[in-house]
């Protein structure tokens, strides 16, 4: 089987998993509008809680792995772990996307505000900014061994930073009492949100699988056109 | 002295020679640096704010700008004629290379903050003398934080298109603990608090200091051409 | 007879930059005396050659062995502008683990810059950098030394003192590489000519008494054949 077919079949996989977590989603979006209950405090907004949480998790999921393959990259130099780990931090910095226009939309009617410097929300803008430094750290490399040991040195550091700016927000809060309403603390959910909410994060987490297989397997596409291209020249 | 130790001061020499020779890259960083020490002293209400209010962040915003203005340079010099190629040709170990080019930005970012701390102190008129000592210690463990993440950063970033770019865009991430940290710490000395209630701040700066440079000193070699 | 070991050995070099092939089963070897040339093409991987001959370039395939010190000279000068001439020798051989200033002085003199040992390298014209590059790559005393294009750009002066520092240096037993494409100067030094074409050997031959235009004449057959 040549690399290309290869990357084909893999890609068709993706699109199954994919398919899969997207019917997934829909039943998720079914399940919590019809048939899990409205919170008595937040009312309908809390709702949005069943995408902003899984798609949170989500981009942490995608920058842990991100930050693992890196290391790894360093340790074997085998270009596929450098392919997969951008496949990632791609997906990762969709995801992040997703968990920082619902977060506000949410906070504005629970919290009273639409942004609040709180720990993980502001950890997580910062992954997303990280994500963009690493994307844009790739764009800027041409020679592709060059790319993948700078983005794996980027990855490490920005795993071992995440920690690090959780800590100093935590601190910093402590100092600063936060002009919150409603404080949402760690949730006592009744069991049928809770059940929402886990199918929710498997759906999200099924969804990152879906979808960095297909990007890989665009990742391994475009690598062969690349052979090909400089065989003939 | 071991030949490992010898190299990289070797080279943080070299650095400091040439900075001081030509001097450029010290004015203009000495230079931004009362500009925006100045910039930040009339960005404020001066009948709600004071500026003692404004001092901590201000001074932290200058120091790491200024010294982003040095880290763009410090591989810049080894790239020009391509030293570096002459550096790894030397029988010596690349990390020294990295250590003697993290202590001569720490030097380059020393220097621009002795000269700009003075006028710190004189332009927000800070009684301060007798904090000074705790005052220089923060900045020290800042400085050390950010220099290293910057040394790193800036070999990276040299050799890729957009460079002066793309250090600010991946170094400031990096700055968030480090100068949060020190804003605190500044902020509690400036207003003659005790240091106690800060441990916490100060833990933070210190499990960064260690926990980076040993992180940076091992990722080096990954950054050299292969 | 006892086998002495070669000053350089590469074998089955290949070298590739994404996917594009620079370098491709290349097998030198070089013992002490003896003056190879490579001759090509812009574009048929001198340069890159050379690099990884020298250990800046890891080959992608295949193995490159060197006995003693190496001293390389490059396009670039591998040298500080804002230091004088000495300052850049005596950085250099400091890393080298050499701190004779006396050392200093005599390569001052072989490289014929000793009157201007004091100047900035900035001030020096193209001839004067090139001869105190070479004077650089000499500091260790290689026992194999690599030169890319070394006379590029130079003036009779430069061309000859370059010449004679060469002749001096195969007659003490050193092994030279010498990578270029316009070869009338020096193909007289030369002990063996390697044909690069299109990144590979496409031929390793004794020079034999032949001048740069039968050379010439030979690497243009050997390059339409491929």
């Amino acid at each position: 089987m040549t690399r290309r077919d290869h990357a084909l079949a893999l890609a068709r996989r993706g699109q199954v998993i994919t398919a899969i977590a997207l019917a997934g989603l829909a039943g998720v979006f079914i399940r919590a509008l019809a048939f899990t209950p409205i919170e008595r405090t937040q009312g309908l907004a809390q709702k949005i809680f069943y995408v902003h949480a899984p798609s949170a998790w989500a981009a942490l999921l995608a920058f842990g792995i991100t930050g693992i393959l890196s290391l790894l990259y360093l340790w074997l130099k085998d270009r596929k772990i450098d392919s997969i780990a951008a496949a990632s931090a791609e997906v990762g910095l969709a995801f992040s996307v997703v968990m920082l226009t619902t977060g506000p939309i949410w906070g504005k009617t629970v919290w009273g505000t639409w942004w609040s410097w709180d720990a993980r929300l502001t950890s997580t803008m910062f992954i997303f900014l990280l994500f963009i430094g690493y994307r844009v750290m790739r764009g800027a490399i041409v020679d592709p061994e060059m790319r993948a040991r700078y983005s794996a040195v980027i990855g490490i550091m920005a795993l071992v930073l995440v920690p690090f700016i959780h800590m100093t927000v935590y601190l910093f809060r402590t100092l600063h009492p936060d002009p919150v309403l409603l404080k949402p603390s760690s949730p006592s959910m009744p069991g049928v949100m809770l059940v929402t909410l886990l199918t929710s994060v498997a759906v999200f987490t099924l969804m990152y699988v879906g979808f960095v297989t297909q990007r890989y397997a665009i990742a391994i596409l475009r690598d062969v056109r690349e052979e090909a291209a400089s065989a003939v020249s | 002295m071991s030949s490992f130790w010898t190299a990289a001061l070797t080279i943080a020499v070299k650095d400091m020679k040439i900075e001081w020779r030509t001097k450029t890259a010290f004015a203009s960083a000495i230079v931004f640096a009362v500009l925006v020490l100045a910039v930040f002293y009339f960005a404020r209400d001066p009948t709600a704010v004071g500026a003692l209010d404004i001092a901590p962040g201000a001074l932290w915003v200058t120091f790491t700008f200024a010294a982003m203005l040095g880290l763009n340079r410090a591989f810049l010099l080894e790239s020009e004629n391509r030293a570096m190629d002459g550096l790894l040709l030397a029988p010596i170990a690349p990390s020294a290379i990295f250590v003697g080019k993290f202590l001569g930005n720490l030097a380059f970012v020393g220097v621009v903050e002795l000269v700009s701390l003075p006028l710190f102190i004189l332009f927000y008129d800070l009684p301060i003398i007798r904090q000074l000592p705790a005052l220089v210690g923060v900045i020290a463990m800042a400085t050390i934080a950010f220099v290293a993440v910057g040394t790193l950063l800036s070999a990276m970033v040299v050799r890729t298109r957009f460079a002066e770019l793309m250090l600010p865009i991946l170094l400031l991430p990096f700055l968030i603990p480090p100068v949060v940290g020190a804003v605190q710490l500044t902020s509690r000395i400036l207003s003659q608090r005790p240091l106690s209630d800060l441990a916490g701040w100060l833990k933070l700066l210190a499990s960064f200091d260690i926990i980076f440079v040993i992180l940076c000193f091992f990722l080096f070699e990954a950054t050299l051409e292969e | 007879m006892k086998r002495v070991e070669p000053a350089l050995k590469a074998q089955g070099v290949t070298r590739r930059y994404g996917h594009r092939v620079v370098l491709q089963d290349v097998s030198v070897e070089v013992s002490g005396g003896e003056f190879l040339m490579l001759v090509g093409h812009n574009g048929a991987g001198k340069t890159t050659l050379i690099r990884v001959l020298a250990g800046l370039l890891k080959p992608s395939a295949g193995t490159v062995q060197r006995s003693g010190a190496t001293g390389m000279v490059a396009h670039s000068s591998m040298l500080y502008d804002a230091l004088t001439a000495r300052e850049n020798l005596a950085f250099f051989g400091r890393l080298h683990g050499h701190n004779d200033p006396a050392l200093i002085q005599r390569v001052l003199e072989q490289m014929g810059l000793a009157p201007h040992g004091d100047r900035r390298v900035a001030t020096f014209s193209r001839g004067m950098v090139q001869r105190l590059s070479i004077g650089r790559a000499l500091l260790p005393d290689p026992e194999l030394l690599l030169l890319d294009e070394p006379l590029t750009g130079l003036d009779d002066t430069a061309a000859a003192t370059i010449r004679e520092v060469l002749h001096d240096l195969q007659q003490r037993g050193r092994a030279i590489v010498v990578a270029t494409h316009q070869l009338a100067e020096l193909v007289d030094l030369a002990s063996t000519v390697g044909f690069l074409v299109g990144g590979r050997l496409a031929g390793l031959e004794p020079v034999a008494g032949r001048d740069g235009h039968s050379v010439m004449a030979h690497y243009r057959e050997l390059a339409a054949n491929v």
